[in-house]
């Protein structure tokens, strides 16, 4: 008979566990069943909770499930419409997704005669690495899969290889429409993606580390109240790289029918009409870590580690919420204004951000 | 289609592992591929917009073939489009499914024997059909609800049908109409019926003409008031024309219209023009001239100077084959599909009516459908693009932004070099059916060639009417007919401004105007009873009175309007990203704008003061208070606010005309003139109409009435031989088919994104275009 005790010490997840002590007492009595000690131990390990629960696949997946909801019933309470509704009345059609996924799932995927056939299958999935590799970087709270002193960075970097998928995805459709979608996806990239990193690199400055945790501890007071510049930019930078309404330039419905997406149907248009969520969420997390305090907040009794969790998740969605806002507000920019904005006005924007920073960290706020 | 193929898609939901959850999944994830065809679009998208919200069912609207599962055909699929639709079908992944909306789209409804529609069940499998002409949002979502039901598996054998005994006289054949078409075989066909009138301008004008034209002409003819016919030889047609451009200012042609005249084996060819220089902005001088009937005659064109006949001339070639020496656009088909014959010749006959079937006899003719499936392309044009390293796209028929029309855009990096259009998508043949038809039987057919500015297309065929049979409207019915004339104009803005947001990526914008539209079409209901298509003007006044009630929602309504309005200006108007979007974009000088032949609220916005309102004005135009709008910038914005403007004019209008009709007596609404016999019939016309109009027949000539439709000059050209009770020729020059042009001139070296913006700021409706 093996110690379990031993074996959860022997891996080395002893001492790294999620404390709730509202459960805990409900867990101490479980240690007479040998498997189911190990199992929860192993679930509240925090690297493991961070990269399947929370921040991670499970939260992911049901928000997903629910963004796209979300989006659909808020626009329609703006647009004087009430959204999906019928699938289940009595909750607002709460699982429209969950249809909608269903079809995509049971649905023929096409891959036409020009397209070139690996790749168009491949891209869809393979897009996930991008989109999925950031979570295990995002801390919930003090949650965290892989704690590293370099954890921003890491995420700007995989963050950056997104557009190269998406390029794939176009190049890979061969189609003209896809084309024009994937070239201006392309020119949107660079226009973005510069501001960007130097609105995130300010705020490394400002907090003088890179280390997602450490950098919600030091916000005593929100990041978004000491430079809102790079907040800004940082803001429309999201809209801009998850193709949001006035950025909505390389999918462009009524020009491009969709851009890189047109050839895609089945499965392999559901993943990737996910997939800008997915996007939007890790934006939105990187967001309320940097800008918004991460899950720093009041302390809700008896949930321990849960409490980070949960304030970080509702700062998250409300950002998810402010960038889905922007789709009924605005119509689309033209490409050319995109880029105007891009490499005008949001550069000068991201190094006022960039001075702001090294002004307050010489003066030394935090 | 074969019988095994209709439920294949069904069949494939019930079989393989999770049946359950493949049903419910495709159950309430629906997402129609919308098919806009023709005028059953615009009821397509009330049922999205907020009125009806059909999102609530999980049907999202998806212009993509690859992603969506479900086509809602709209109404008519002409042989051109036909190919389109199997297309579209056929790259849909499985399963998928397919609603027919609109009586066209069953057995062609009041299109039933045009040369051009097909039916779509010989093309796709469909699952569901919704009845009406157009159908009404609550019935697509029937239909919407109904492919749910059949998804599900529910046996629909089920349903007990009531039959009920309908109350007839007995001995009372009520089917066959109590009027009989009369052809005369051999009618004495003249252009030029000279008409005594009161104006003395004219005769002026005629004496001045004659000066100048010298020997180039044969005979000069006033017709009516601010009408001129010239008629002249094929040879001496340009220097007519020339003299008329370069002494008279003559800037612009309004009309091409050729006249097939078998038993005299000619064509009559006639260009309708005028200017836009102050004097002369009234008359209209009709230069006609008289070919021979061949196989292919051949005339001069006079694109170069009055280059607004261009489309024109391109259409009467498809119709009549008569070649235009001059004109670049002869060397396909415009508006037709290309395998078609000429069918406006007169020795193309349609298919009659026959009231009573027998055993075998198909109800409507045989229709060929297309061979092939490919979307011919004029040639050589993908070869010239190659070698000037141009990017050719072909955008429609069936695109999100499109349209039902083609465009074939050719690109250079990010910006427009040249698009050229590929109409006829939606061409159902109204002229060739209108020859076939009682006058009074055109109304509703000339309707639907615009349900979104219905009104304004009935009132311009019964003014011709009126003009020829030189009667006297009702002062009641002259208010009430401006009064309905404007809430047409706005619904026609709303649709645009609708259509417009939405190819801005605005979909909030179209939300709220559709809200707004829902209101106008409510209005419209309580007075005809009808949503879109009321024929509710008949000649010599308006089918029934109406009541003090409708006429205060009315009034009401136009402070509700305004309320909403402001909200619509909130987010779109004034939105910077829409502003920056629209402003400096398209650009159209006045000069251009003329020479284009661009009509209505945009040349208006490119500085011309031309509103036929104002210039001969008709009903009640003239005595009520309200202003033209005219603008200089000659862009998008300028194009689209000055129609803004003119909506708050058209409330003006409203609430005057609504004020005024309050006050008036009650009395009666149709002319006694028309009525004859039938006198008791003048405050409704409810179970009179036929007799009293079956048998109109219009004195001989050519008569020409021209309004301001919503989006801008409609012009009605009828020719009546005298004799018989159906119109010999009817032209219809309709106020987007004189703007295409206009888009195409205005995107040429603009940014790609930049198409669509000037698209919206015209307001292009294909239906309208192509008749």
């Amino acid at each position: 008979m093996i110690d379990i005790n031993t074996v959860i010490t022997g891996l080395g997840i002893e001492g790294n566990q999620v404390s709730v002590p509202l459960i805990q007492q409900m867990l101490d009595l479980l240690p007479e069943i040998p498997m189911i000690k190990l199992l929860i131990s192993f679930i509240l390990w925090k690297p493991f909770f961070a990269a399947l629960i929370c921040p991670g696949f499970a939260t992911l997946g049901i928000l997903l499930l629910f963004f796209p909801w979300i989006e659909r019933k808020l626009c329609g309470r703006i647009q004087w419409r009430v959204g999906p509704h019928e699938i289940v009345w009595w909750l607002g059609g709460i699982i429209q997704l969950l249809a909608d996924s269903l079809r995509f799932l049971f649905q023929e995927v096409i891959v036409h005669k020009d397209a070139h056939r690996p790749y168009f299958l491949q891209f869809p999935f393979l897009t996930f690495i991008p989109a999925l590799l950031p979570l295990l970087f995002i801390p919930a709270g003090n949650i965290v899969a892989i704690e590293t002193p370099y954890a921003i960075q890491i995420i700007l970097a995989v963050i950056c290889l997104f557009p190269l998928f998406i390029l794939g995805l176009g190049w890979a459709s061969n189609s003209r429409f896809a084309f024009i979608g994937t070239v201006r996806e392309a020119f949107m990239y660079f226009a973005y993606e510069v501001p960007f990193i130097i609105a995130v690199l300010g705020m490394i400055i400002l907090y003088g580390t890179s280390d997602p945790v450490g950098i919600a501890n030091k916000q005593s007071i929100w990041g978004i109240i000491l430079n809102p510049v790079a907040a800004l930019t940082f803001f429309i930078a999201a809209a801009m790289a998850t193709s949001r309404m006035p950025f909505e330039i390389a999918e462009a419905d009524q020009e491009l029918a969709a851009g890189p997406h047109v050839e895609y149907s089945g499965i392999a248009f559901g993943l990737i009409y996910v997939l800008c969520y997915e996007k939007a969420y890790v934006l939105a997390g990187l967001m309320t870590i940097l800008f918004l305090g991460g899950g720093s907040g009041p302390e809700i009794a008896g949930l321990g580690d849960l409490s980070g969790v949960i304030w970080f998740l509702l700062k998250t969605l409300i950002v998810l919420t402010t960038l889905f806002v922007l789709r009924t507000i605005y119509p689309r920019y033209r490409l050319d204004q995109g880029l105007s904005i891009g490499w005008g006005a949001m550069l000068s924007l991201s190094l006022i951000a960039l001075a702001l920073s090294i002004a307050l960290a010489q003066v030394g706020v935090i | 289609m074969e019988g095994d193929d209709k439920d294949r898609n069904i069949r494939i939901l019930h079989s393989g592992v999770l049946t359950p959850l493949r049903r419910w999944g495709t159950k309430w994830s629906l997402w129609p591929c919308h098919f806009v065809t023709s005028c059953c679009g615009v009821e397509l998208a009330h049922a999205f917009a907020c009125g009806f919200d059909g999102e609530r069912l999980g049907t999202l609207n998806m212009g993509i073939s690859r992603q969506a599962n479900f086509i809602i055909v709209e109404g008519t699929i002409t042989r051109k489009m036909a190919r389109a639709l199997r297309i579209v079908w056929e790259q849909m992944p499985d399963p998928k499914f397919v609603n027919v909306i609109g009586a066209c789209g069953q057995r062609g409804g009041i299109f039933w024997n045009s040369y051009n529609i097909t039916r779509p069940s010989e093309i796709v499998p469909v699952d569901f059909f919704i009845p009406g002409c157009p159908i009404t949002p609550e019935g697509l979502l029937r239909g919407v609800r109904a492919v749910q039901e059949k998804i599900e598996g529910r046996d629909r054998t089920t349903i007990k049908f009531k039959t009920a005994a309908l109350p007839s006289e007995e001995g009372k054949e009520n089917r066959i109409p109590t009027t009989a078409k009369i052809f005369a075989p051999t009618p004495a066909i003249r252009v030029d019926v000279p008409k005594e009138v009161d104006w003395d301008f004219g005769r002026e004008m005629v004496k001045n003409l004659k000066a100048q034209l010298g020997d180039v002409y044969k005979s000069i003819t006033i017709t009516d008031k601010n009408r001129i016919a010239i008629k002249t030889t094929p040879e001496n047609l340009v220097k007519v024309a020339r003299k008329l451009s370069d002494t008279m200012g003559i800037d612009h042609a309004k009309n091409v219209n050729v006249i097939d005249v078998p038993h005299e084996r000619k064509f009559i060819v006639e260009y309708m023009v005028s200017s836009y220089r102050e004097e002369l902005m009234p008359v209209i001088i009709t230069i006609f001239t008289e070919i021979g009937r061949e196989a292919e005659p051949v005339l001069s064109s006079l694109t170069a100077l009055w280059e607004s006949g261009d489309y024109s001339e391109r259409e009467m070639h498809d119709f009549f084959g008569i070649r235009f020496e001059g004109n670049e656009g002869m060397n396909r088909k415009f508006l037709l599909a290309p395998e078609t014959e000429t069918p406006l010749r007169k020795d193309f006959k349609l298919e009659e009516e026959r009231y009573v079937l027998e055993d075998g006899t198909p109800f409507a003719p045989a229709i060929e459908l297309p061979s092939d499936l490919k979307m011919p392309l004029s040639e050589g044009l993908l070869e010239e693009a190659e070698k000037s390293d141009d990017f050719v796209v072909l955008i429609g028929p069936h695109h999100t932004g499109s349209g039902h029309l083609r465009w074939i855009m050719r690109m250079k990096g990010d910006v427009i070099v040249d698009v050229i259009p590929d109409p006829g998508y939606v061409h159902r043949s109204m002229e060739k059916l209108a020859e076939n038809r009682l006058y009074i039987q055109n109304i509703p057919l000339f309707e639907r060639a615009n349900i979104s500015d219905p009104i304004n297309m009935n009132l311009g065929y019964v003014r011709a009417i009126e003009k020829a049979l030189g009667i006297e409207v009702p002062e009641r019915a002259k208010y009430i007919r401006t009064m309905m004339a404007e809430l047409s104009r706005m619904g026609a803005f709303f649709y645009d401004s609708g259509i417009f947001s939405l190819f801005t990526g605005h979909s909030t914008g179209f939300m709220y105007v559709w809200a707004i539209r829902e209101m106008i079409l409510e209005a419209i209901v309580r007075m005809t009873g009808s949503r879109c298509t009321p024929s509710f003007i008949i000649p010599g006044g308006i089918r029934r009175d109406i009541s003090d009630d409708v006429l205060n929602m009315t009034s009401n309504f136009t402070s509700a309007v305004n309320k909403r309005l402001q909200k619509f200006e909130d987010i779109f108007i004034y939105n910077p990203v829409f502003v920056a979007r629209a402003k400096g974009v398209g650009v159209l000088t006045r000069e251009e704008a003329i020479r284009y032949g661009i009509v209505g609220p945009f040349l208006r916005a490119s500085g011309v003061d031309y509103d036929i309102r104002k210039v001969e004005p008709y009903e009640v135009y003239d005595k009520l208070d309200w202003e033209v709008t005219t603008g200089d910038a000659g862009d998008c914005l300028g194009r689209y606010m000055g129609r803004y403007e003119e909506i708050k004019q058209s409330l003006r209008i409203l609430k005057q005309a609504v004020d005024a009709l309050k006050e008036m007596p009650r009395g009666d609404v149709i002319s006694e003139e028309v009525l004859g016999e039938y006198k008791e019939a003048s405050k409704d016309i409810k179970g009179h109409l036929f007799h009293a109009y079956g048998n109109l027949v219009l004195p001989r000539g050519e008569w020409t009435s021209v309004i301001e439709a919503g989006r801008g000059t409609l012009l009605y050209s009828i020719l009546s031989d005298g004799e018989s009770n159906v119109p010999y020729r009817v032209r219809v020059v309709t106020p987007c088919w004189m703007n295409l042009r206009g888009i195409i001139e205005a995107s040429k070296g603009e940014r790609v994104a930049d198409f669509w913006t000037i698209y919206g700021s015209f307001g292009y409706f294909p239906p309208e275009a192509d008749r």
